[in-house]
């Protein structure tokens, strides 16, 4: 049971206090915030108490949100519940920050009296919610198809749908995103040691009328290992779970999935895939390390990435047209930074580091390389959506946009 | 709107400035009086920016409670939101203003009435929340029309609103009958209503422990089945949360529940999943394992927990507590699953330590290769702390997997070779763990280990080191010159290398005499008469005392073999895990600690229990049944790795504060003296020499064997079994006080390990004194609270043992006493066949909980003392027992003749009735009776010269006859 739920600025400042039970004072406010500041870095965050108090309490939009309880609650569910208050806020208020919760704290507080009541979580679904909020959420900004701060393939669509609750009637669009992270760990001998991938597909939908959507997934899609047909490159998951309004009736027949989906965002659908990745992982490394005599450590990487000659990968920083390479002292790291990789080809580069007190056994200790990228139109398991089919079919002009992205989450090279 | 935001970001802005003034407001009051004017104001849309500027003010902390009266003005509204403002208003300041409240109450009322649903729920939401207690008794009319509207959200609502009144109000509740209406409301049709209805009598139910509120039986789980289908996923969590605490009646019921629930482990929201883990993993207690659905289900567990590890770092932490707790309870749901472990590079910290303790618990034969691979890596990475671990992890292998030691040994000097310091010391560290677990198996390495000598500088390191040192002596040429080298900075060490210093040095002694005497006296003398620290020079002197009695009982105290380590470390006791097991998916599971420990108050303090087995109809809560319980046959000799992990005999504590009475300080100088000579004498006895050891002249030798002579309380059981015997010496030192006299009665050993009982230790043994069965206990609270109110109950068992009076623990057991407590039995309870027929399962109660634990008490103890039999009856009985029922032993190494024996025997009830002498062999006829009537005869033959005596048994009973042999031979050899 939750007791008191607080949005906190990252600066500790009260921008929403709710006291749910009447077990403890607003105290707790700045006790927490004594204490997450407090926190080293090898602290789990995630729990915290103080006397008979627990916090429990997660990091959204710069903001610190915070639910307390004195029983012996479910951390799940308050974690839970917080990232989908989280969800609503920035769906209602149409962005997350320090300011928009300041400007809609009326309708904050609104929306928190419905999605609890004595500390028991009512609900928080949007479309349970519109019958109940009378508030009208506050844009704090006008809203703007080109806004610049917002740059990004993924994040320039994201801004256009800012405060789209308080601008109904405007444009109608769906976006169902097939979100993808990798996490692969190669190992010094070239081998392929762990491949992982965790993917989801998200529905943001802002369509004033739509009752039912269908999402066709491929049709060679299997789930776990015996549900393998014929040969052919099925596309395959060993683990899927569904959000709680998918119906799937058509799911085992022809991989359909459908739903009504409310205002908003909800992720649909999640799934894993361990160990058997229908293709080769896409960047290999070919590491030389080695000392010369003037007893400086040499690296020699090797990038190549092995994606098929059209597809290119953005790695993260886009600010800089050309490569760069940098030395972090404190993370003891060199960080190679590339803008862009094309499919097919390869990158070297030679590092030469003066290492104090350089040994031969100090090669040993060189560390994993870890790459971190994104990449645009591609999904590792190969999931495609078919079709995206709205029914009643929608009067005027409405745009769906179907898109791909996979990440990497950890992809490490053991040298 | 922009108008009063802005406003807003200036008040809180100058409200973070000056946060806690009086200043403040008076400065301000101009404020509050233009408020006082807008809120006043006949326009509606003024009023509900005057109400919102309130809130905004109320939520920065600002004290605007003087605007009551003007704020519940308009509260007579039809429009929403202003309404469900002021109501915000109200909750906040209602508790400090409770007359003006009332001003409030006719409006809730009429608003109960409103046509509009909406406003109805408000109404009775908001007034639950008022927790003033005029309040409640308007509230209780228009709740009772609520709890029965026509709309399902205002019933939600309602039911809700009963918990509320209950908290202020529990009396009134009951009284008004709202209890049973929210029984009813658990077959509502709504399913949302059903799951406030489930949450608001769980918690009701929670305060009155004994209340049968949730009353739980197969037709409300059916119903309660069916609304989880359809229920949000918040109210789903209500459901699966309240069945957990339900016990089906047999395991077809636990398997139906079961499938019914396992869809919900594919739910998207990770805490409806935790809590259907909960669920299954309780109820999968009641399966039969041989069934196949319990296969099937430990199959569909596997992939949800995975699943849970790919949310983000805050969640993937609380999941990675909780599948620890599920892999100590059942690692075989995740044994193939090894790899989605291993740890990512950018895991924050605290996930790759959970993450690595689980790999460690997952660690078989089958995976080993791999886990040593990915440990071998971690070793190299960058954080201090986790490379710490890992390496730490790969010792735990060793010791784990036993067909992975050698490869494991052999990684850890691969990493020995990077000379990376924290490597090499935590290397060392775990090697000497290793060591323990496999002795004279690899001491090749310890050449390699000897290198590294100079690099260590962490204590632990360094005493691991020594220790290692001192344990291979013998076979290390220059270990005199390494452990001097340690002795010169012997002060500025830590006590933890100073303990370890001064065993090695003892060690290495009695090992290599002759080139190392000085050496010894230079570390006794250091650690008895230079340090303040009591451990070590209590220990300097046992060590001096030994060595100088008698070398080589000091040989054989000091170099025993120790007990091998346990493969497990830092497992969580049974019971606990039990508890923590049904607690999943909660706080508790995040801390490893059972509700109780960090929930106030009478929540949450009953324990909750896993159900028994398949077909033990067994009601769990009785001691009397105690086998359900968990009851272990033996106390566990289980050594904990960590800690203080050098388990030679002297590390234990032998003085607990409670029985120091301790060696006063001698006089140095006569000490000394003394010492020396002793020394002498000592070294020469040990190499082999005649001359007569010089004992007795020794200063503070009265007091010292004196403080010797009680027994030590706190003995662990695992040091009992080998070195007894020394132990005995030592004892016989001080003159036997601590022997009894009379009937033979065994060391006490432990019973009741505290880490199995919440910090209560419990050591005891069984004593015939004056013809009373008597059970010696010492108690010990190794816990950090009082413990008070002590009872104690047998179960049934052979002899029909019980206590003849309730256990005598006058005055409350602070932390790390210890008290003597002598509890006499009788023979009239309750009599049941046990196995082996001496056991004994004892309950014991304080006031934090009942422990169980089971004892074997030797049969001697039962032996009367009118047990001697004519002549004539032993004669005509022996002849009428069937010879089946006779049966012969063999007892070893037995050096006494055949009076002594027949006197020692008879100090413990046999009585010699006759003897014999045919060709040089003592027959001995004797006799002895049991409490119960039953009578055991004997022939006892002694060969002069031959150490091995036969015994044979004659009764009735034959089943008795294995547990007299052992009195026999228990008696014979003490």
């Amino acid at each position: 049971m939750i007791s008191q739920v607080f949005i906190l600025s990252s600066k500790g400042d009260h921008l929403i206090y709710k006291d749910f039970r009447g077990e403890s004072g607003s105290d707790a406010v700045g006790v927490f915030y004594e204490k997450v500041t407090a926190l080293t870095g090898d602290q789990p965050p995630v729990v915290m108490s103080h006397k008979d108090l627990h916090f429990v309490h997660v990091r959204q939009g710069g903001l610190y949100w915070v639910a307390t309880t004195t029983a012996d609650s479910s951390p799940f569910t308050i974690i839970e519940f917080l990232n989908r208050l989280a969800a609503l806020v920035k769906d209602y208020c149409g962005s997350l920050s320090e300011k928009s919760v300041q400007m809609n704290f009326a309708l904050i507080y609104e929306l928190l009296d419905e999605v609890v009541d004595y500390g028991y979580i009512q609900t928080t679904s949007s479309d349970v919610l519109k019958n109940f909020i009378q508030t009208e959420a506050v844009s704090s900004r006008p809203f703007s198809l080109f806004d610049l701060s917002n740059v990004g393939l993924v994040q320039k669509q994201l801004s256009r749908r800012l405060g789209f609750f308080s601008f109904q009637g405007g444009k109608s669009e769906i976006f169902v995103d097939v979100i993808e992270r990798m996490s692969v760990v190669i190992g010094s001998n070239g081998m392929l040691m762990k491949a992982d991938v965790e993917g989801e597909i998200r529905v943001k939908c802002y369509l004033p009328n739509c009752s039912e959507m269908r999402i066709g997934l491929n049709e060679e899609f299997s789930i776990g290992k015996s549900q393998l047909r014929g040969y052919g490159a099925a596309v395959r998951v060993d683990e899927v779970s569904f959000h709680q309004m998918v119906r799937l009736d058509e799911f085992d027949s022809h991989r359909i999935l459908r739903l009504c989906p409310s205002q908003g965002e909800q992720t649909v659908m999640q799934y894993q895939l361990s160990d058997d990745l229908p293709s080769a992982p896409p960047f290999r490394l070919f590491p030389t390390i080695e000392r010369d005599s003037g007893g400086r450590l040499l690296m020699y990487l090797k990038l190549r990435c092995d994606l098929p000659p059209k597809r290119f990968s953005t790695f993260h920083n886009l600010s800089s047209p050309d490569q760069s390479a940098e030395l972090k002292p404190q993370s003891r790291a060199v960080v190679w930074k590339i803008p862009r990789f094309t499919g097919g080809t390869q990158l070297s580069a030679l590092f030469k580091l003066e290492v104090p007190g350089l040994s031969s056994a100090s090669l040993l200790e060189v560390g994993p390389v870890g790459l971190s990228f994104e990449l645009p139109k591609l999904t590792a398991t190969g999931v495609q959506i078919r079709f995206l089919r709205l029914s009643p079919v929608q009067p005027g002009p409405s745009q769906r946009w179907v898109r791909y992205v996979t990440h990497s989450d950890s992809y490490t090279i053991r040298i | 709107m922009q108008e009063w935001a802005n406003q807003l970001c200036e008040n809180r802005q100058f409200g973070s400035k000056m946060t806690d003034s009086k200043y403040f407001t008076t400065t301000k009051k101009g404020e509050i009086f233009e408020l006082k004017a807008e809120l006043n104001s006949d326009k509606k849309e003024k009023k509900k920016e005057a109400v919102k500027k309130v809130i905004a003010s109320m939520t920065v902390g600002k004290d605007v409670s003087a605007l009551f009266p003007d704020v519940v003005n308009c509260m007579q509204t039809d429009n929403l939101e202003l309404k469900k403002l002021v109501y915000l208003y109200l909750m906040n300041y209602a508790k400090s203003q409770p007359d003006m409240a009332i001003m409030a109450v006719n409006t809730f009322v009429k608003d109960c009435e409103d046509p509009n649903p909406l406003i109805r729920a408000l109404a009775v939401r908001t007034m639950g929340c008022i927790r003033v207690d005029k309040i409640t008794e308007y509230l209780c009319e228009p709740l009772r029309k609520c709890l029965k509207d026509e709309d399902p959200y205002v019933r939600k609502t309602a039911a809700v609103c009963v918990a509320k009144l209950h908290d202020i109000n529990a009396q009134l509740v009951e009284d008004q009958g709202f209890l049973d209406t929210l029984k009813d409301l658990i077959s509502d049709s709504n399913p949302m209503v059903v799951a406030n209805a489930v949450a608001a009598l769980s918690e009701i139910a929670e305060s009155h422990p004994n209340s049968n509120l949730l009353d739980l039986n197969p037709q409300t789980i059916n119903k309660l089945l069916t609304a989880l289908n359809e229920c949000t996923e918040w109210g789903q969590i209500f459901i699966l949360d309240c069945l957990a605490n339900y016990t089906p009646r047999d395991d077809r019921e636990s398997q139906s529940i079961c499938e019914r629930v396992t869809p919900r482990l594919s739910h998207a929201n990770s805490a409806v999943v935790l809590s259907a883990v909960k669920v299954l993993m309780k109820f999968m207690e009641m399966l039969p394992k041989d069934l196949d659905y319990y296969g099937t289900l430990l199959k569909k567990l596997a992939p949800p927990l995975v699943t849970l590890l790919s949310a983000e770092p805050e969640l993937q932490y609380v999941a990675l507590r909780n599948i620890n707790l599920i892999v100590q309870r059942r690692p075989e749901i995740l044994k193939h699953e090894m790899k989605v472990f291993f740890v990512k590079y950018n895991d924050p910290i605290y996930v790759k330590l959970e993450k690595l303790d689980i790999m460690i618990r997952l660690a078989s034969q089958a995976n080993i290769a791999q886990v040593l691979a990915e440990l071998k890596e971690y070793a190299t990475e960058v954080d201090v702390d986790f490379v710490r671990k890992a390496v730490r992890a790969i010792g735990r292998c060793a010791i784990k997997v036993e067909q992975s030691a050698e490869r494991c040994v052999s990684t850890l000097l691969d990493l020995i070779q990077t000379k990376v310091n924290y490597v090499v010391q935590e290397a060392i560290v775990v090697i000497k763990d290793i060591f323990r677990k496999y002795p004279n198996k690899y001491e090749s390495v310890i050449a390699t280990l000897c290198e590294n000598l100079d690099s260590l500088d962490e204590p632990e390191a360094r005493a691991a080191m020594i220790w290692i040192v001192g344990e291979y002596a013998e076979r290390i040429d220059n270990a005199d010159e390494l452990l001097e080298s340690f002795l010169e900075g012997f002060h500025d060490e830590s006590t933890q290398v100073q303990l370890q210093l001064l065993t090695a040095i003892v060690k290495l002694f009695l090992k290599k005499p002759t080139e190392t005497q000085e050496l010894v006296q230079q570390v006794l003398s250091l650690a008895t008469q230079d340090s303040d620290n009591p451990d070590l020079r209590d220990r300097g002197y046992i060590y001096w005392r030994l060595l100088s009695t008698d070398p080589v009982a000091a040989k054989e105290v000091v170099l025993a073999e120790k007990p091998l380590i346990s493969e497990e470390t830092d497992l969580i006791e049974p019971t606990l895990l039990e508890e923590l097991i049904c607690h999943i998916g909660t706080l508790a599971s995040v801390y490893h600690k059972p509700p109780s420990a960090f929930v106030e108050g009478s929540r949450g303090v009953q324990h909750k229990r896993l159900p028994g087995s398949a077909g033990s109809g067994e009601s769990v809560e009785s001691p009397d049944t105690g086998s359900a319980a968990g009851v272990s046959d033996a106390p566990p000799a289980v050594i904990p790795s960590q800690g203080d992990l050098l388990g030679d005999l002297l590390n234990l504590d032998l003085a607990p504060p409670a029985t120091t009475t301790g060696p006063p300080p001698p006089t140095s100088s006569g000490m000394q003296m003394g010492a020396m000579d002793l020394l002498g004498g000592g070294l020469d006895s040990l190499m082999g020499d005649e001359s007569e050891p010089l004992g007795g002249d020794l200063g503070g030798s009265p007091a010292m064997g004196a403080g010797f002579g009680a027994p030590p309380a706190g003995m662990p059981a695992s040091f009992n079994a080998p070195v007894s015997g020394g132990l005995d010496d030592l004892f016989d030192l001080g003159g036997g006080v601590g022997m009894p006299s009379g009937a033979y009665s065994p060391p006490k050993s432990i019973w009741l390990p505290a880490m199995k009982a919440k910090g209560l230790e419990i050591s005891g043994t069984f004593a015939r004194r004056a013809g009373v069965v008597q059970m010696e206990m010492t108690l010990t609270n190794k816990a950090m609270s009082v413990m008070t109110d002590f009872a104690i109950q047998f179960n049934r068992n052979s002899f029909g043992l019980a206590p003849a009076g309730p256990l005598q623990v006058l005055t409350p057991v602070s932390p790390n006493q210890s008290i003597e407590v002598a509890l006499p039995l009788n023979t009239v309870g309750p009599v049941m066949k046990m196995e082996p027929l001496n056991n004994l399962q004892v309950a014991v109660k304080n006031n934090i909980d009942v422990f169980y634990f089971s004892c074997q008490y030797p049969i001697s103890m039962l032996f009367v003392e009118d047990g001697k039999m004519e002549r004539q009856v032993f004669l005509a009985t022996w002849k009428d027992i069937p010879n089946d029922n006779e049966s012969q032993f063999q007892i070893k190494d037995c050096h006494l003749s055949s009076d002594a024996a027949s006197s020692k025997l008879q100090g413990s009830n046999i009585f010699t009735i006759a003897k014999r002498t045919v060709d040089g062999q003592d027959m001995l006829y004797q006799s002895t009776k049991l409490t119960n009537g039953i009578w055991v005869l004997a022939e006892l033959r002694v060969q002069a010269g031959n150490p091995n005596y036969t015994v044979s048994l004659k009764c009735r009973a034959p089943e008795v006859a294995q547990c007299v042999f052992q009195s026999y031979e228990a008696v014979l050899k003490n």
